[in-house]
């Protein structure tokens, strides 16, 4: 190791080494979350994304949540709620983004936008003019 | 409640200011007089001037204590805090251009790859490209 390193790069290098030594596994759950961002309006599910990494589906489960924090489900929906943001903003009516970013339902897709950004998608539109 | 505005403390606002929209691209947003030269001051991402806000607020002048953490945390490389970028490699290679000190290269980590910078205000900033 430099000397030359700072306290923090050491600690960054020490922490990399206990929690991230597995190149392979961290490589699989990397594609797929590229998987997801570049199909996130897609009818995504466990089954399809453990077919694309070669990996079972709970293992799946519990390494996409051991490096990102989150289960795909719900790096799934942030994706869509964040597409749907630039949508809406781009002038999208509520009904034709909610299927834009893979949601079905245009009311679940209305609850579940003010459960994460705090008002509907039409008050958020009517915000950004 | 919510996450309207992250604190920075640095030791000058005007150069702050200066280095946090010109080299690293922010907007200002925010700027007004407090009394005694300090300001409320804020800037924001170009790309997301109606996200958070980045308070640079001139604490370590006004409180030692404030000083002395923000100078410990420095001198060990820590940052005061970090922003995220679509790649860590291509920011790093802008910011070098533009004259800005980095204490640690691009590094992956697992699923991120960061970097970190010198803000010139007393602060070690840290880049985070999500992998």
């Amino acid at each position: 190791m430099n000397p030359k390193m700072t306290f923090y790069e050491k600690e960054v290098h020490r922490i990399k080494d206990i929690c991230y030594s597995n190149q392979a596994q961290i490589k699989a759950i990397i594609q797929i979350r590229k998987y997801i961002d570049n199909n996130f309006d897609a009818n995504l599910n466990l089954d399809l994304l453990s077919r694309e990494c070669l990996i079972s589906k709970y293992h799946l489960l519990r390494l996409f949540k051991k490096y990102y924090g989150q289960t795909p489900k719900q790096y799934l929906i942030d994706k869509r709620i964040a597409k749907s943001k630039e949508f809406l903003k781009a002038g999208m009516t509520a009904t034709q983004t909610c299927l834009t970013v893979g949601f079905e339902s245009p009311s679940s897709f209305s609850s579940l936008f003010k459960c994460k950004v705090g008002m509907t998608p039409s008050e958020f539109q009517k915000s950004n003019f | 409640m919510r996450v309207r505005i992250v604190a920075i403390p640095v030791l000058d606002q005007e150069q702050a200011l200066k280095f946090y929209t010109e080299k690293l691209g922010f907007v200002k947003k925010f700027d007004i007089p407090l009394g005694g030269g300090a300001r409320w001051l804020t800037v924001v991402a170009q790309e997301e001037q109606d996200g958070p806000e980045v308070s640079l607020e001139p604490a370590p002048n006004h409180f030692e204590p404030a000083k002395v953490f923000q100078k410990s945390l420095f001198d060990a490389g820590i940052p005061y805090t970090q922003f995220n970028v679509n790649n860590t490699q291509e920011e790093y290679d802008r910011l070098v251009q533009l004259g800005v000190e980095f204490s640690m290269k691009p590094t992956e980590m697992g699923t991120v790859k960061v970097a970190v910078f010198n803000d010139t205000c007393g602060n070690n900033i840290q880049i985070i490209e999500i992998l």
